[in-house]
């Protein structure tokens, strides 16, 4: 299935802009995406590290599956306040 | 009142809105954007934010700390571009008394830090800037 995922932070100075298309396995899991988008950053793999997959409902395990609709970001280490 | 807003943020508007006669403290908090970090000079702060995840997990926050504590509390974060002295998030919760009014206050400040979906560039003189380093996100094993 293709799913865009938004990009946040620090992933938007990874020269991909602000959202990425992934083409990924059927009931793909949060850590297969995670890997398909550190593929997908080759060299600037190193920015994924802490970062999570996320819906606009909330964070998601690394296993859980990855929502067919719906809004997803990869999340870096959040800084807020 | 929208909770995450590019607009300026109304302290005082928050503090009204969790005010009432049967509560007799009020604890706010502002946070503001400073001048300097680590040694450099800060012109600015670019507050980028995953808006749909950070007005849920916000509203979680807000009714966890009403459960904690017997305390009103609201609060609203900031987005996009802030100057120095531009204030970023704002917090107020209300009690009958001061200690359940500070702890609430604390705790959710605490937690925006470690949950909200926003990540913060400073820009600093001369055009340069960076990234801060942050809290990794997990999901939460049980919601409110």
């Amino acid at each position: 299935m293709k799913r865009k995922i938004h990009l946040y932070g620090r992933l938007r100075d990874a020269g991909l802009g602000s959202c990425v298309s992934l083409d990924l396995p059927p009931r793909a899991t949060a850590r297969q995406a995670l890997a398909a988008l550190k593929a997908v950053l080759g060299g600037r793999g190193a920015l994924l590290s802490g970062c999570a997959l996320a819906s606009a409902d909330d964070v998601l395990a690394a296993s859980d599956r990855v929502p067919a609709r719906g809004a997803l970001a990869a999340l870096p280490p959040v800084c807020g306040g | 009142m929208r909770r995450i807003t590019r607009a300026r943020l109304n302290p005082a508007a928050l503090a009204a809105a969790v005010s009432s006669p049967r509560r007799g403290a009020v604890a706010s908090f502002v946070g503001v954007v400073r001048a300097f970090h680590a040694g450099r000079r800060v012109v600015g702060i670019a507050y980028d934010c995953f808006t749909p995840l950070a007005e849920t997990e916000l509203a979680r926050i807000l009714r966890r700390a009403e459960k904690k504590w017997p305390v009103a509390a609201a609060a609203a974060h900031r987005v996009g571009e802030l100057r120095v002295g531009e204030a970023s998030l704002a917090v107020a919760a209300a009690s009958a008394h001061r200690p359940q009014a500070f702890a609430a206050c604390r705790w959710i400040v605490e937690q925006v830090k470690r949950r909200l979906p926003v990540w913060k560039k400073e820009r600093y003189v001369g055009g340069a800037g960076r990234w801060l380093p942050g809290c990794a996100l997990h999901r939460a094993r049980a919601r409110p």
